[in-house]
């Protein structure tokens, strides 16, 4: 039988879950709505724009929750790469995935109740959670309304920088969503780390 | 609309009227202003004398006590507004004719009033074959004229306008003026053998998001008018009914955006080309979703996700092939 440890509690996964949801959603529909063609097969146009709008004010909201709970529970503390040697110990990561991890290697730094995540997790989920998904949300709630737009930039539509980073800043999450669904089956098991997510336990 | 045909008669002793009179009172009838100070001056004090009851500050103060006030506070004009209309320059009695120089004007002085055709006539010409598949000629046919939408006063065609949202904001003007009144849809509505109840705007374009933005940034006739492949007849007087005007948003959300050849045809091109954006003419005063992109950060974006991917893939690829081969090791 192997080790379990109670990681996650039942806030943190409905969160991750409802999060995922929704950002699948906003980025097939984002998709559809920046790279809209007649000859592509898409979402159509005004249906991407009523979801997009939707999921885009539930992710607001699925933010601000999390947040909330993170300040309440003390969760956030999870997210600080904690000194000393935090590049070290993001490299000595960074080394099991490009090597060890085809050659068997154990997980260098596994999960502990008080350290979640290794450094190089805390760092990427810390610049994701709180950098770049507030930037797309706030750019949202700008395109949402768009009077809050500067009128003019640089002698182009002020929309145009909002609208830039928006898309430059989705971009980014649903890069970190392929490598974050992928790094998911680099448990005991494929399967382990997507268990962990729906049950709480973390399996060693 | 009321035929040019018969007008044509009127418009070619005109040409010829206007031809005698020679280079200088040209202006007069047709294209620009006119230069010569002297004939500016001409202008200037007959028109003066229109504007000196024709005006709100006529209307307070009326040069004459014997005057029909409500009549004539249905035909008050802004001289503003006139010098700043296509027809700046001109004086009022080119059109308004002979019977309004004295005052009373005379009883038949209004049905002597020129029509558009006689001075353009070759735009008529063009304008009556789309109108007459519009909307507006299926259902009131001669009660809808030029001025039904166009008032010569005030009115000036979009490549004089310059500003898109001023285009905007006067073209659709002329819709809402009577789409958004119950008052005026009435007065047209009162003709036709069924009497029509005015829809509600919202409710007719609930399928059309942000709407009211929408409103402020493109012209109603971007959809409710058809599509031309030639860019001289992408603005068309066709005026298209609901169920034949254009619902599918990428068309102009998308690269190949019928913006740049409709309400930016007239925008210039380079701006914000230097930056290689499509559809660079639109980002002046616009952000449009799907057309306003760049062609060069779409592609490094898809790039780094088809890497990102295979990356991902070969990485699965090889874990699977290397623990097949550590599990034939260990057995």
């Amino acid at each position: 039988m192997s080790h379990r440890i109670y990681l996650l509690p039942p806030w943190l996964r409905i969160w991750h879950w409802t999060n995922a949801a929704l950002m699948i959603v906003l980025a097939v529909t984002g998709a559809s709505l920046h790279f809209a063609d007649p000859g592509l097969y898409l979402v159509p146009f005004s249906l991407a724009a009523k979801f997009h709008d939707i999921a885009g004010v539930a992710l607001l909201v699925a933010y601000g929750f999390f947040v909330l709970a993170n300040i309440v529970t003390g969760n956030w503390w999870q997210y600080v790469p904690k000194p000393p040697g935090v590049l070290a110990r993001c490299w000595k990561q960074i080394v099991f995935y490009g090597w060890g991890i085809f050659w068997g290697a154990p997980h260098p730094y596994p999960p502990t109740k008080e350290a979640n995540f290794n450094a190089l997790q805390a760092i990427v989920y810390w610049v994701i959670m709180y950098v770049v998904v507030p930037t797309v949300i706030l750019t949202g709630v700008v395109f949402l309304f768009p009077d809050l737009a500067p009128a003019k930039v640089f002698g182009l539509d002020g929309l145009l920088p909002v609208a830039m980073l928006h898309y430059l800043a989705g971009a980014a999450v649903i890069l970190f969503m392929l490598a974050h669904i992928y790094l998911g089956t680099t448990g005991v098991r494929p399967t382990s780390l997507f268990k962990m997510m729906i049950t709480g336990w973390h399996e060693e | 609309m009321r035929s040019a045909s018969p007008s044509l008669f009127a418009a070619f002793a005109l040409a010829l009227f206007a031809a005698a009179l020679g280079a200088a009172n040209a202006a007069d009838v047709k294209g620009a202003a006119p230069t010569d100070p002297a004939l500016i001056e001409k202008i200037r004090t007959s028109n003066a004398e229109c504007y000196a009851c024709h005006t709100e500050a006529g209307l307070k103060n009326p040069p004459r006590a014997d005057m029909d006030l409500a009549a004539l506070a249905k035909t008050i004009h802004d001289p503003k507004q006139f010098d700043g209309s296509n027809h700046t320059g001109m004086e009022c009695k080119i059109c308004h004719g002979q019977g309004y120089v004295a005052f009373p004007h005379a009883p038949e002085a209004k049905k002597a009033i020129s029509e558009c055709g006689e001075c353009h006539a070759t735009k008529a010409l063009r304008v009556e074959t789309q109108f007459k598949d519009s909307v507006h000629a299926k259902n009131l046919a001669d009660k809808f004229t030029c001025q039904t939408c166009h008032d010569p006063h005030v009115y000036k065609v979009a490549v004089k306008v310059g500003d898109p949202r001023k285009i905007v904001a006067q073209d659709n003007a002329m819709c809402v003026d009577c789409h958004n009144s119950d008052l005026r849809y009435a007065s047209f509505s009162a003709v036709l053998p069924t009497k029509k109840v005015r829809p509600d705007l919202y409710a007719t374009h609930d399928f059309l998001p942000n709407a009211r933005l929408h409103w402020s940034a493109v012209r109603c006739i971007e959809c409710h008018t058809p599509m031309s492949p030639v860019k001289s007849l992408a603005t068309s007087h066709e005026i298209l009914g609901k169920d034949k005007s254009e619902k599918a948003c990428v068309t102009c959300h998308s690269q190949d955006s019928a913006l740049a050849t409709r309400l930016y045809r007239f925008s210039a091109a380079n701006v914000g080309t230097d930056l290689g954006f499509a559809n660079a003419s639109v980002l002046g005063s616009a952000y449009v979703v799907g057309a306003t992109r760049h062609p060069l950060i779409d592609r490094a974006v898809i790039a780094l996700f088809g890497l990102t991917v295979a990356g991902l893939l070969g990485h699965g690829a090889v874990r699977i092939v290397m623990a097949f081969f550590r599990r034939r090791r260990t057995s």
